[in-house]
């Protein structure tokens, strides 16, 4: 498939041109507009494996639970996405190797790569105190996802430290923990840091200019209570 | 539609993210502009409050008022933002018909008659209390989205969803349905989309504000029932 990111970095879209009887996957609720002859099958799970619990890990990851296939005809077709909050898109071919993405940051991919929970993030990612768990994106294929915000990469040679809010994928060759931004724990919930993620190793980080959290708590106390 | 047609000059900065349209009236000369859009102008632009469509548009719940700008004693010029931050189009209606997603209308000259039709009895939007403004005539016509734009020329059927429409030209068929069967839509998260067919344009947004409001909710704070 192609990929064609417009608009970016205010409010980004991506069009998706799908050669005859080519499938791409995408976050229920991410489709804007698409050929009319597009298959459309939900799933709550990649076709072919997992099941019900895998979708249920979708869903604590603060992915859509389901997970939505479309496959064009005879005659290929195009399928735009979007997402929810103004930011920009990128688009990253996978080739063998695998992406720990934020959820909330996938849009669609081609229909070949693996998509899993990343266990080994889950106690650090947890404690971060953002959104609760990574997607673990691999195989071969192309994946697109949104940020809040710009999205900027930073080649990590050694160590780097990432706000937990700004992270939106990071290559797999990085090890991360989950620390501290000042040098005791009273200058870091003082300086309203609170958790980074500190990167080891060689590989890449993209990160979003803006923190969702950051804005929604700004926001948040000028609106109405909920009822 | 001829893209290069115009009567009024005019240019738009700042597209696609902060849109903002500059129109010279000429004098004597009238611009209808949506209520409260009005940002800059020269002293000699003399404005009249008009409610165009009467009472159906106070049952709809949209208030959908209309200023008249007229330019006395020479031309002037007006700066126009829409209220909601994102792109703007213009189209040159020859004896042409566009419908507008209500919120969409930012500006005309006075020979496009825009009128509101009720969508009630069609059932458009049914479920999303929406409806369209009809925008027919000769003359300039401007539209906002919330979000980039993007301009689908359709040939062949065409799926949008419902709340990313801005515009269509008249002529298209449009269906309201829902995607796949019952199963795939309730669970596909999709909501309610609409089948264009024919041949004409599409104009769609690339955001929706009522996804960001709901983006909003848990940032909210809980109500205090003591």
């Amino acid at each position: 498939m192609d990929i064609e990111i417009q608009h970016g970095p205010g409010n980004a879209a991506a069009k998706i041109h799908l050669h005859p009887r080519e499938t791409v996957i995408a976050e229920g609720g991410a489709m804007i507009a698409m050929s009319s002859d597009l298959h459309v099958e939900t799933t709550t799970h990649n076709r072919g494996g997992g099941g019900i619990l895998k979708g249920l890990k979708r869903l604590l990851a603060g992915e859509s639970f389901f997970i939505n296939h479309f496959t064009s005809g005879d005659h290929g077709g195009n399928i735009i996405f979007a997402a929810d909050l103004p930011g920009d898109m990128m688009e990253y071919r996978l080739d063998g190797d695998t992406l720990i993405v934020q959820a909330g940051s996938f849009v669609c991919s081609s229909s070949e790569v693996t998509m899993d929970m990343s266990w080994q993030g889950f106690g650090k990612a947890f404690l971060s105190g953002e959104r609760a768990f990574w997607l673990k994106i691999g195989g071969h294929g192309q994946v697109v996802l949104s940020s809040f915000g710009a999205i900027y990469p930073v080649e990590v040679n050694g160590e780097y430290i990432v706000d937990t809010g700004h992270i939106v994928a990071f290559n797999e060759t990085l090890n991360f923990s989950v620390t501290k931004a000042g040098g005791s724990w009273m200058t870091a919930l003082l300086g309203g840091e609170g958790l980074v993620c500190k990167f080891q190793g060689q590989g890449t980080v993209w990160c979003q200019s803006h923190n969702e959290s950051t804005f929604g708590r700004a926001l948040g106390p000028l609106l109405k209570p909920r009822s | 539609m001829n893209p290069d047609a115009r009567e009024y000059d005019y240019s738009v900065e700042c597209k696609p993210d902060f849109a903002f349209l500059t129109v010279q009236i000429p004098a004597g000369q009238t611009l209808k502009v949506e209520a409260s859009a009005m940002a800059t102008m020269d002293t000699n632009l003399v404005m009249k409050a008009k409610m165009k469509g009467g009472l159906s548009r106070l049952l709809t719940g949209e208030s959908l008022f209309v200023n008249e700008f007229t330019a006395q004693n020479g031309p002037g010029q007006i700066g126009i933002a829409p209220g909601s931050p994102g792109d703007l189009e213009h189209v040159y209606l020859n004896n042409e018909t566009i419908f507008l997603q209500s919120s969409a209308f930012v500006a005309a000259t006075p020979n496009v008659q825009t009128d509101s039709k009720w969508q009630g009895f069609k059932g458009f939007f049914s479920g999303e209390a929406l409806f369209l403004i009809r925008c027919s005539g000769v003359g300039d016509l401007w539209f906002n989205t919330y979000g980039a734009m993007i301009e689908i020329d359709v040939t062949q059927d065409y799926i949008v969803d419902t709340g990313y429409i801005v515009a269509f030209t008249e002529g298209l068929q449009y269906e309201v349905g829902m995607l796949g069967g019952l199963r795939t839509s309730f669970l596909s998260s999709e909501g309610l989309v609409c089948r264009f067919s024919g041949q004409g344009k599409v104009w769609i947004q690339t955001r929706q504000v009522p996804a960001f409001a709901w983006w909003t909710l848990p940032f909210r704070p809980q109500k205090n029932n003591g």
